[in-house]
């Protein structure tokens, strides 16, 4: 980690060091209106190894989007699309 | 009415015939609840996340019906209880979404008619080459001349393939020659 010392001047913290891509959520840009339980393309993207739900502040998805993707995940897990955990 | 869509799943294990009875069954619920039907689909094998009862694949059916709101019910009722169903899962689809798939359903129909236009095409086109073949197949002559070409193909290629190689080996004399003659100075 590229942590300078001693670094005043302003209240930026992490912008410093890196420049990091500001997250945005996919499925607004994509004007995304239902997250179909179906879709196991777009669903992948959002379960990691353990088979977890990648967290809003990871994904930088919107509350509505956000919340609308577990219920699409918690859909497809019931009917073995999807898996609870992996192993 | 409202458009629901169910899936279910049924053993891999089961014979055609009881698969297709039991789906028509379920069907059946639907058409005689006063539902209409936009899709009923074998959606085929596919593996499962995790096995259910000591399955680890299963047959996907899905249906996409507009129905009144007992249907939905009596449907999950008689999955319940019947032991050809493994899991199943009803949504209750919102007007946009709702509309959306019945569109894409559509569009699946058409594509899935061509595709089997083209494959009966394809096997007639294929019919019609066998039996052309069948035809010409009595001349032995033609054989002959297929034959020889792909001979005189692969004669050029073996001819073909000692040549750089040949180049290269002078090369590498050459390049141990230069190595000798510092070695020497």
């Amino acid at each position: 980690m590229a942590m300078r010392r001693g670094g005043r001047g302003g209240g930026f913290g992490r912008r410093r060091f890196l420049f990091r891509r500001r997250k945005y959520c996919k499925f607004c840009e994509a004007k995304t209106q239902w997250i179909d339980h179906k879709d196991m393309k777009t669903l992948q993207n959002y379960i990691p190894e353990r088979a977890k739900i990648l967290p809003r502040r990871i994904s930088g998805n919107c509350a509505k989007h956000q919340r609308d993707l577990m219920r699409a995940i918690k859909r497809a897990r019931s009917i073995a699309l999807l898996p609870f955990t992996s192993d | 009415m409202p458009t629901y869509e169910t899936l279910f799943i049924t053993p891999p294990t089961l014979s055609d015939e009881d698969e297709r009875s039991t789906v028509e069954g379920l069907a059946a619920i639907v058409t005689d609840g006063g539902g209409s039907f936009t899709v009923n689909e074998r959606m085929g094998r596919r593996r499962l996340a995790y096995a259910i009862r000591k399955f680890d694949d299963g047959v996907y059916t899905r249906f996409l019906y507009d129905a009144g709101v007992d249907v939905p019910k009596e449907l999950e009722r008689r999955i319940r209880l019947s032991d050809n169903v493994l899991r199943s899962l009803t949504v209750r689809l919102e007007e946009d979404w709702a509309a959306a798939s019945k569109i894409q359903a559509v569009k699946d129909a058409e594509r899935r008619a061509e595709q089997e236009a083209e494959a009966a095409r394809l096997a007639e086109e294929e019919a019609a080459r066998a039996a052309e073949a069948a035809a010409a197949a009595p001349e032995p002559t033609e054989e002959a001349t297929e034959t020889a070409p792909a001979e005189a193909a692969s004669e050029a290629t073996t001819e073909s393939a000692p040549e750089p190689a040949a180049t290269e080996t002078p090369d590498a004399d050459a390049g141990e020659a230069a190595e000798a003659k510092k070695e020497g100075e």
